[in-house]
């Protein structure tokens, strides 16, 4: 079942002077199972819109469908707390949700909100770790205690080991080292291949989506722009720059090349394929 | 959380808002005394009346500082609670078993709470009409004579605006945190004691790790513009006394006298 928005606006400080509409009659149907980028400026509602998924914000008109779950606007859902177990949301500088007394208490204090039994989350708590790779030995270590890329990738932990079904991240790279942020990345694409949970990710970095995703969704002052299959848009050079979106530099370099009189095809996609085509052109000389 | 009211500047065009900082706190500080003259029930409609009508010049809903009684109404009932057994004698009103109620106990907790109601509606004013930093910028301006004494009126200043300035800053980030902690499965409305307890847990110890960094940072950045407490500086903002100023402060004079007349010959 995919995830839908109808109609849904929403309203910050409702009823006062100051009052804003950050997000504008949003109509959106995102499908399971993909890696869906967010895209658009800072201010644009990508948060706001986000902080949905999981009934954080519940919509000031309209409606949203998601994991089983119907909200609507002016009406209490019941059971929302385990809608925040099959949709885990990890918040832009998500370091800062950690508090235990160590890093293996931290991860598993989800799965234990959620009713898992203590040993069950130690395990799932793991498991988890595991996957961020934080290794065995700094278990019973202090989470604040650790370098800021450690935190992050503890508190990513705390969201997975929910075991949620779909996986939303606000700009998770944001502050890391390039390393760490394509691991993270990695992490991800992983999650999505593997145990085909969807991914959404709200990220200001082009090439990120140009690598990794499947769908993009490009919002601007609080309206959907525009919700397509990656390669497409990437593909679409009229389309990028009326939209002035900042190019991948493989997809401004291809640009170059063909401007020079290569004809460099669409299916080539990294750095790679490109010197293999290039390469080919040459021979063919 | 956002119905925070008691404090928040709205930023409205109003003859109010347009007033000098120092003669608001300074009018402010009359009104308070008059609020705590013991001038009975006519004085305190006439001051509810002149600030029914302050709250209509500065263009605020009446509501919106009504809402800023709702954490009242819990003292309410305590003082009242209080009061039914302090008071042993006076006419009795009603007596229920060997609990006795005197007409005393009730007027006297309604007038502490219409004081404190009065108190709340003036300072809401204040607040609500003026900017964090004029307000500041005020306080600094009114302890300048002090100075003399040995009061850091700087410093006082300084300190005042830089707790304002992060009142905002701290509840956004006690709101993301918490945002953070209910996607984790944390429910601060409803749960077991012990539950409770490590929701709150959940809540403080990032909000205080968040807080002392911030203000680790803020030192380094003041310092790195080279902040020094005791220098001369100018200011960009120069606050004048205007006419409008002069009447406030002479209105809330005006109603002091006559508070206290009431109170002498009442």
């Amino acid at each position: 079942m995919p995830i839908e928005f109808r109609e849904l606006s929403y309203v910050y400080s409702k009823d006062m002077p100051y009052a804003y509409k950050a997000l504008k009659e949003i109509n959106l149907e995102i499908e399971e199972g993909k890696i869906n980028a967010i895209i658009g400026e800072t201010g644009s509602g990508k948060s706001t819109l986000v902080q949905h998924l999981n009934a954080l914000l519940l919509p000031s008109e309209g409606e949203l469908e998601i994991a089983g779950y119907t909200i609507r606007a002016n009406e209490k859902t019941k059971g929302l707390k385990y809608l925040r177990k099959k949709v885990g949301l990890v918040f832009q500088f998500s370091e800062y949700q950690l508090f235990e007394e160590t890093i293996l208490k931290d991860v598993s204090f989800g799965p234990k909100n959620f009713g898992v039994s203590e040993e069950e989350a130690i395990i799932k708590a793991k498991e988890a770790l595991k996957l961020v790779g934080i290794d065995e030995s700094m278990y019973e270590k202090s989470p604040l205690d650790l370098s800021g890329g450690q935190k992050r990738r503890v508190a990513i932990a705390g969201i997975l080991a929910m075991e949620p079904e779909i996986i939303v991240l606000d700009e998770p790279t944001a502050g890391l080292d390039p390393k760490g942020s394509k691991e993270m990345i990695g992490l991800f694409s992983k999650l999505n291949k593997e145990m085909h949970k969807t991914i959404i990710l709200v990220t200001h970095d082009n090439e990120v989506v140009y690598n990794y995703a499947d769908n993009v969704i490009l919002l601007s002052h609080g309206e959907i722009v525009l919700n397509k299959d990656a390669r497409e848009f990437f593909d679409d050079k009229e389309l990028l720059d009326r939209l002035h979106i900042l190019k991948p530099q493989i997809v401004e370099l291809k640009e170059l090349l063909n401007a020079k009189g290569y004809k460099i095809g669409n299916e080539v996609r990294d750095i790679k394929a490109l010197a293999k085509a290039i390469k080919e052109i040459k021979k063919h000389e | 959380m956002n119905n925070l009211v008691f404090g928040k500047y709205m930023p409205l065009d109003s003859p109010i808002h347009k007033l000098d900082p120092r003669a608001k706190i300074l009018a402010m500080l009359v009104m308070l005394v008059a609020v705590f003259m013991p001038s009975g029930w006519y004085g305190y409609l006439i001051i509810g009346v002149v600030m029914i009508l302050v709250i209509r010049l500065s263009k605020l809903k009446l509501s919106f500082v009504i809402k800023a009684f709702k954490p009242m109404i819990f003292m309410m009932c305590f003082l009242f609670i209080i009061n039914i057994f302090g008071y042993t004698e006076g006419t009795l009103l009603l007596s229920v078993g060997p609990l006795k109620i005197y007409w005393e106990a009730i007027t006297h907790t309604l007038y502490i709470v219409i004081r404190l109601l009065l108190m709340i509606m003036i300072t809401t004013v204040l607040t609500v009409t003026t900017k964090p930093l004029d307000l500041t910028l005020g306080i600094e301006y009114l302890l300048k004579p002090f100075k003399k004494i040995g009061v850091p009126s700087h410093e006082i200043a300084m300190m005042i605006s830089i707790a304002l300035r992060f009142i905002p800053t701290i509840i956004e980030e006690t709101m993301r945190i918490m945002n953070s902690q209910k996607s984790r499965g944390v429910d601060f409305e409803e749960g077991k004691l012990k539950e409770k307890i490590m929701a709150i847990v959940s809540l403080i110890v990032p909000l205080f790790s968040v807080a002392f960094q911030r203000a680790d940072d803020l030192a380094n950045a003041m310092e790195a513009r080279g902040y020094n407490p005791s220098g001369t500086r100018t200011r960009y903002k120069q606050l004048k006394y205007e006419m409008r100023d002069v009447i406030l402060i002479a209105g809330a004079i005006i109603i002091l006298v006559m508070m206290i007349m009431l109170a002498i010959f009442l």
